[in-house]
């Protein structure tokens, strides 16, 4: 079978969704040239006008990308590393996810925030972090953060064809993954997560690049007799939370794992609003960054990031078997 | 300008000081009107830059400029409903005047935090470019968003993608208790645009004629040779700031040398070189005064909106 990586499946994606639908724009800093990962590469050459490249001018690219959905256009923005959307934060959250309330018309808005994020080892604190966790506190966003391969494509596609305004946050490391062609990838559905391993003594929930770490330290677990579900929740906001309610109900323990810092993060979120839908405290532990700066020395980065090997010792401590993982914290109980 | 014409642009300009002025008189009872800011003294500014354009052309107005919105087509009876939050307004009770928005009309809304409406008037223009019309756009801005930086990213877009932007300055001397010479050199908030090398004025904002006539030429232009270029009006806040403020920053004398230059009184006096009949002015007058004074008590006794929807 024919095989891409997601980075062209994405490219491949913008085409597709380009000539499919005429009010869709591509707008961005040095999209011209592929933008700041090669997913907008040559798109120029096809769709000409409908491909704007800008100055570096965050704050008017993401203005103009709102006057042109309110004009009936469709633009997708490329922000040249995620960590710069603080930079329109007050465009994103006061402007987009505002805008249809405060003008009293509940109309459509779609508009595509994408760009790649996350840490790739010594890119520095600007530019490695996953800003998911800012975004989703704001009412109005779709947020999604793909993290299996496969469902790259399909849900840029989902997030294109969203009439909301939508973050869609490509983490660097997935893009040279390889994935199979079988040319079924339909859109996916935004809000809908999916259980990635089955398993049955604790439920992994995790997004962007912590789905593969995850998928690892449960691999590593099952050799040590340790049987855990991974739930790969694709989309933070809408959240899947009957998927991991569902999962929960089997498994009994949940373990969240995000790359930003665990501080203020999503995995609290989710561990609180599962509780109130339970009705009881369930047990948990959450992996996530500590308070930590990212370095530009990769190897010190490297200590400071979430990974497998976290994940693994998390799940030995939340299901009582400490000792398998050598931890340094003892175990739950 | 032919008499008819100011008689109409005269109309505007009164209707939005009538409802200024009925609004402090309720101020002065109690009443409370939410996010109320007065565009007394501004009306030639506001209706001369906004009756130019068609419809499908894009005007982007401030926060005072009732004005604008009547002269861009919205009814008083939506403006007023706007103001006090209930049903049947541009945007039901969510928005406030300060979010009043028609786009059927060309008038897409307005920010919240001062400064998206520059980018904004870019997509627009983008937008007209990609529908192949030769739609223009007007961009209004006080001394705070000015003051922003998105103005000088999109102003930059502009000039780079020869796109038809009126960026108009309203300078009214004051952002709040700020003196507009303590936020742009020499007090001019166009100074540093002629930098750009395209079209600047700076014109006098309390002449309803001039505004209209420089806006008319600039947009005019704009169709057929595309380009941003850029208008400061040079008028005045007689009015506090917002309903609250004292305005005790604000010299006596200052307001008062503009109230002699007040842009009504200055239209009727030149209705009067016209040779429009006094009569005729006075007949208008009452119209307004009554219709001002009907719309109002109409929104107020609207009732006040019930559901709680998210």
């Amino acid at each position: 079978m024919p095989e891409r990586t997601v980075l062209t499946a994405l490219n491949d994606t913008l085409r597709e969704e380009m000539r499919a639908d005429p009010s869709i724009l591509v707008l961005g800093e040095t999209v011209w040239s592929g933008g700041a990962a090669g997913v907008t590469r040559d798109l120029i050459d096809e769709f000409g006008e409908r491909v704007i490249e800008t100055p570096v001018s965050e704050n008017a690219i993401f203005q103009a990308a709102l006057g042109l959905a309110i004009a009936g256009y469709r633009p997708i923005i490329e922000i040249y590393s995620a960590d710069f959307l603080l930079a329109v934060a007050n465009e994103v959250i006061n402007d987009m996810a505002k805008w249809r309330a405060q003008q009293g018309r509940p109309a459509h808005l779609p508009i595509t925030i994408r760009g790649p994020m996350g840490a790739t080892g010594g890119l520095g604190p600007e530019h490695s972090q996953c800003v998911e966790r800012y975004f989703y506190h704001a009412p109005g966003l779709e947020v999604v953060v793909p993290g299996s391969p496969a469902t790259c494509a399909p849900l840029l596609a989902a997030s294109i064809r969203s009439n909301e305004p939508t973050l869609f946050l490509e983490h660097r490391r997935l893009y040279p993954a390889a994935l199979p062609v079988t040319g079924e990838e339909g859109p996916a559905q935004l809000g809908r997560g999916e259980i990635v391993r089955k398993g049955s003594e604790a439920t992994v929930v995790a997004w962007g690049w912590m789905v593969s770490e995850s998928l690892t330290a449960a691999d590593r677990a099952a050799e040590q007799g340790l049987d855990l579900e991974v739930i790969d929740l694709q989309t933070v906001a809408p959240m899947d939370l009957e998927l991991v309610v569902e999962s929960l109900n089997r498994t009994g323990r949940l373990l969240t794992v995000e790359e930003a810092p665990k501080r203020g993060g999503i995995g609290g979120e989710i561990v609180a609003s599962v509780s109130e839908r339970l009705g009881r405290a369930i047990p948990m532990m959450r992996v996530g960054m500590e308070d930590c700066i990212h370095s530009y020395h990769p190897v010190i980065e490297a200590e400071m990031l979430p990974d497998s090997s976290d994940i693994e010792k998390a799940a030995y401590n939340l299901c009582n078997r400490g000792s398998l993982g050598r931890s340094e914290v003892g175990p739950l109980e | 300008m032919e008499a008819k014409r100011l008689e109409d642009l005269y109309e505007l300009m009164l209707t939005s000081r009538r409802f200024d002025e009925e609004c402090t008189r309720l101020l002065g009872e109690g009443v409370h009107i939410p996010h109320y800011h007065s565009g007394v003294g501004q009306e030639a500014l506001m209706v001369g830059s906004a009756a130019p354009l068609r419809t499908a052309d894009t005007y982007i107005y401030t926060h005072r400029g009732y004005g604008q919105l009547l002269a861009k087509g919205v009814s008083l009876r939506e403006i007023a409903l706007d103001m006090w939050l209930k049903d049947g307004g541009t945007n039901h009770g969510r928005g406030s005047v300060m979010h009043v928005n028609r786009p059927d009309l060309g008038l897409p809304g307005r920010e919240g935090v001062f400064g998206t409406r520059f980018g904004l008037a870019v997509g627009f223009a983008l937008a007209h470019r990609l529908n192949a019309a030769d739609n223009v756009v007007v961009c209004c801005y006080g001394e705070a968003a000015g003051a922003r930086g998105p103005l000088y990213e999109a102003m930059n877009m502009a000039v780079l993608w020869q796109l038809p932007v009126l960026f108009l300055a309203e300078n009214n001397g004051w952002s709040f208790t700020t003196p507009t010479q303590w936020m742009f050199p020499q007090g001019k908030m166009s100074n540093v645009w002629r930098g750009f090398d395209i079209p600047v004025e700076v014109i006098d904002g309390n002449d309803v004629e001039s505004v209209y006539g420089h806006v008319a030429d600039a947009i005019e232009s704009m169709r057929a040779a595309p380009g941003p270029r850029v208008i400061e009006g040079m008028t005045y806040r007689l009015d506090p700031h917002i309903w609250w403020d004292d305005a005790s920053y604000q010299s006596k004398t200052e307001i008062e040398a503009w109230r002699t230059r007040d842009p009504i009184t200055f239209t009727e006096s030149r209705l009067e070189q016209l040779g429009v009949p006094r009569a005729r002015v006075e007949d208008t007058q009452r119209a307004v005064a009554a219709e001002v004074a009907a719309t109002v008590q109409d929104a107020l006794s609207t009732p006040d909106l019930t559901g709680h929807g998210c």
